[in-house]
């Protein structure tokens, strides 16, 4: 199997798993209990909280929460942050952002969704436009997950707090965390970040935060994480997460540049009869996002996957959703947002995958429109 | 012998049943094991009743859950069997009285043995409760709550306070065979619940069309098979791909005979299935008039290509008519969740309503029918759930 839908979730790595693999054997201890064994599984705990936000901040500027995934790291920020007044984010976020912000209007908070260019990134103007004295929170994607469109977070980061210092600045981070080079600058209060998208696992993930910012618990119980998220900490889940995010961050530099020579090798080889590229040229070197106008990109999908190829869609197509939201909001018409398909790469990716993909995803559209155009 | 809690059970249409009454009671028998598998219990079978005794107290819930969806069964109720003596149907009629309000003592006699005769044993029963508790009162018109006493030949009599309804019908496996297609919609569910009501064991057969409908279609499907397994007994589902038949019309024949055209191979398909199976007809959850394909033109086309008989429960049900029921056997929340069903790929923008048989075959002419069916059915998959 090619598998290209690493922006979905990765394979774990299974240098992080044979590393991990002492959390579940001789040091499964509870890390609150007072006895060496749960001392030393604390201290392991510690050092992979460290660990973890020296990926992107300064370990002393900056600390880790962990949480369940991703999705619970942006509902962490956005309800304990967005408490009046008005907040302000792109359209073109994750669910896990967008439906928080939908949900602030039942909680009294007015939601404001800044228009998004083509490529995916938000409308710089447009958003700093929709902040003012009354926003409490600003939340702006770092890596578009559905075109690979990079914001530049610091930047937007510190003309927001210029404009309202007292406004929090949030990044969903889960695209960008391990993949591009980040550092986090004092004007970002809040970066998410997930395992599973950078050889974790499935299950684990954090809210990193600059230390003097508050956050508010929402899971109440044995104090774990500073008081900010209780329940047992999921010692080998967090493992992992550190040793995939370690092996990911030393090869970087060398994997990004490899992967924006395979993202444009298999955009050069894909059919322009059949193709429309989605993705920005300057965004993420992990996406490439294209679509077969005119055609399905879910029987396609289905078609790859039978021919050996894993490949995302704009979003799981059904009936009642039958179009991604974002790439909608980029401004693509409804045959273009049938028929696309994203390629997502990761560290593990090959060229000789890349041309093999290239060539089937040739041949599925090629069929496909033969059979129903 | 000792008080202990029973479940008791009657059935409904068996006894009309005359000289095959037998064979039903034995098949009903084997369908409340069924229904029971998995839960410690005893099955007793007394004169015109069933009795579940010795459960895991437990259980008691899903017991009377499971047993509302067994076809055949009339009512039940929950209650005790006693020594068929005063004393002790008085303290049965104690813990079944209610604590408060009206009731009515309610004693049906068959042991004509029996030393008092119903009337004096309501008296006595509800002349002692009322003295005991006098937050209690009789109500003969209009009561409240009831204790019902059924006093049996066998030394036994059973006290219990409520009847539930059952699910009616008849019990499944005595009315034959049939082969449902189940779409992953609303309708065919609830077909197949007609079809089992009446006493009719269901086979399922679902047409799907990978690529272009999704695996979770399937998934979906069998949910609904499960789901109606509770009350049709089969555990099986037979999946066929219609999806080189639908690539054949497209390609060859008149767009607006897709579904048309899509239906009688189904069928055809369908009725090899059947045979395979030895299901004795085809069930279908169409809706005269509901969509294009089920007008009776529709219905002419596809008949026309089978031998077996065609039974269309729903004919002449609204749709309204067949959520309700499928609200009520608990296949809606399933049979609306967002997948595809059916292939939206190859929908015709204008289907035709009123096909005519000549046109069709005409069209159908240009296919290699047998050829496309035979491949179908060579591919079938069987999926046990």
């Amino acid at each position: 199997m090619i598998y290209l839908d690493n922006a979905a979730t990765t394979c774990p790595s299974a240098v992080a798993l044979a590393r991990a693999e002492t959390f579940l054997k001789e040091n499964f201890y509870n890390p609150s209990a007072r006895y060496r064994g749960g001392d030393a599984v604390a201290r392991e705990l510690r050092l992979a909280r460290e660990r973890i936000v020296s990926c992107v901040a300064d370990p002393a500027a900056f600390e880790a929460v962990f949480t369940s995934c991703g999705t619970e790291a942006d509902n962490h920020a956005v309800f304990s942050c967005a408490k009046r007044g008005n907040a302000v984010t792109s359209a073109g976020e994750h669910a896990a952002m967008h439906q928080s912000f939908v949900e602030l209007k039942n909680r009294g908070v007015e939601p404001r969704f800044a228009p998004v260019t083509r490529s995916g990134t938000v409308n710089e103007e447009a958003l700093l436009s929709l902040v003012d004295e009354k926003t409490s929170l600003v939340s702006v994607v770092h890596v578009n997950n559905e075109t690979g469109a990079v914001n530049d977070i610091a930047r937007l980061a510190r003309l927001v707090k210029e404009k309202n210092p007292r406004a929090v600045f949030h990044s969903d981070g889960v695209q960008a965390f391990g993949k591009i080079s980040v550092r986090l600058n004092d004007h970002v209060d809040f970066y998410s970040v997930s395992a599973h998208k950078i050889g974790g696992l499935k299950g684990t993930g954090a809210l990193i935060k600059r230390k003097k910012t508050t956050l508010q618990p929402f899971v109440f119980g044995g104090g774990q994480e500073g008081g900010l998220r209780s329940g047992t900490e999921n010692t080998f889940g967090i493992a992992c997460f550190r040793f995939a995010a370690e092996e990911k961050i030393e090869n970087l530099k060398q994997t990004c540049s490899r992967l924006a020579g395979f993202r444009e090798l298999l955009w050069g080889r894909l059919d322009r009869s059949f193709y429309t590229r989605l993705s920005p040229e300057d965004g993420s070197p992990y996406i490439l996002t294209v679509s077969a106008v005119g055609l399905r990109g879910e029987v396609l999908q289905r078609m790859l996957w039978d021919g050996g190829v894993v490949i995302g869609t704009g979003s799981a197509c059904s009936s009642k959703k039958p179009h991604s939201r974002v790439l909608e909001a980029c401004g693509w018409d409804g045959k273009t947002l049938d028929g696309v398909l994203r390629a997502s790469f990761s560290s593990e990716t090959t060229e000789e995958e890349i041309l093999r993909a290239a060539e089937l995803m040739n041949r599925a559209a090629r069929e496909l429109k033969e059979t129903t155009g | 012998m000792d008080t202990e809690k029973v479940i008791i059970i009657r059935y409904a249409e068996i006894h009309l049943k005359g000289k095959n009454r037998g064979y039903f009671e034995r098949v009903f028998s084997v369908n409340l094991e069924r229904a029971l598998k998995g839960i410690r219990h005893e099955l007793h079978r007394t004169s015109g009743r069933y009795l579940v005794a010795k459960f895991n107290e437990d259980f008691t819930d899903e017991i009377m859950a499971r047993l509302s969806r067994v076809f055949g069964v009339h009512s039940y109720s929950l209650g005790l069997s006693v020594p068929a003596e005063m004393e002790s149907i008085y303290s049965a009629a104690k813990t079944v009285a209610p604590e408060s309000g009206t009731f009515k003592v309610d004693t049906h006699r068959a042991d004509k043995k029996f030393p008092r005769t119903s009337m004096e044993i309501n008296a006595e029963i509800g002349g002692r409760l009322l003295a005991e508790n006098p937050a209690l009162k009789v109500d003969v018109h209009a009561p409240q709550s009831h204790v019902y006493i059924d006093v049996r030949e066998n030394g036994t009599a059973l006290v219990f306070g409520k009847f539930y309804e059952g699910a009616g019908g008849m019990p499944v496996g005595t009315s034959g065979k049939g082969l449902l297609l189940i779409s992953g919609g609303i309708d065919s569910p609830v077909a197949g619940y007609m079809m089992a009501k009446r006493g009719m064991s269901v086979d399922y057969l679902h047409f799907h069309s990978y690529p272009y409908t999704n695996e979770q279609a399937k998934d979906r499907v069998v949910e609904l098979g499960k789901l109606l397994s509770r009350y049709a007994g089969t555990a099986r589902l037979t999946t066929a791909s219609v999806t080189h038949i639908q690539e054949e019309i497209h390609k060859k024949c008149a767009a607006e005979l897709n579904v048309t055209l899509l239906r009688r191979f189904m069928f055809r398909i369908a009725e090899r299935v059947a045979e395979k199976k030895k299901d004795q007809c085809l069930i279908t959850g169409e809706s005269l008039g509901q969509v294009a394909s089920q007008t009776i033109e529709g219905i002419t086309s596809s008949n026309a290509v089978v031998k077996l008989p065609v039974l269309r429960p729903l004919v002449g049900f609204d749709k309204n008519e067949i959520i309700a029921l499928s609200k009520k056997i608990g296949t809606y929340d399933t049979s609306v969740l967002p997948f595809e069903d059916c292939c939206t790929v190859f929908l015709p923008e204008f289907p035709a309503i009123k096909p005519k048989l000549s046109f069709i075959e005409e069209e159908e002419g240009k296919l290699d029918i047998e050829a496309l069916v035979e491949e179908a059915v060579a591919a079938l998959e069987v999926i046990e759930f």
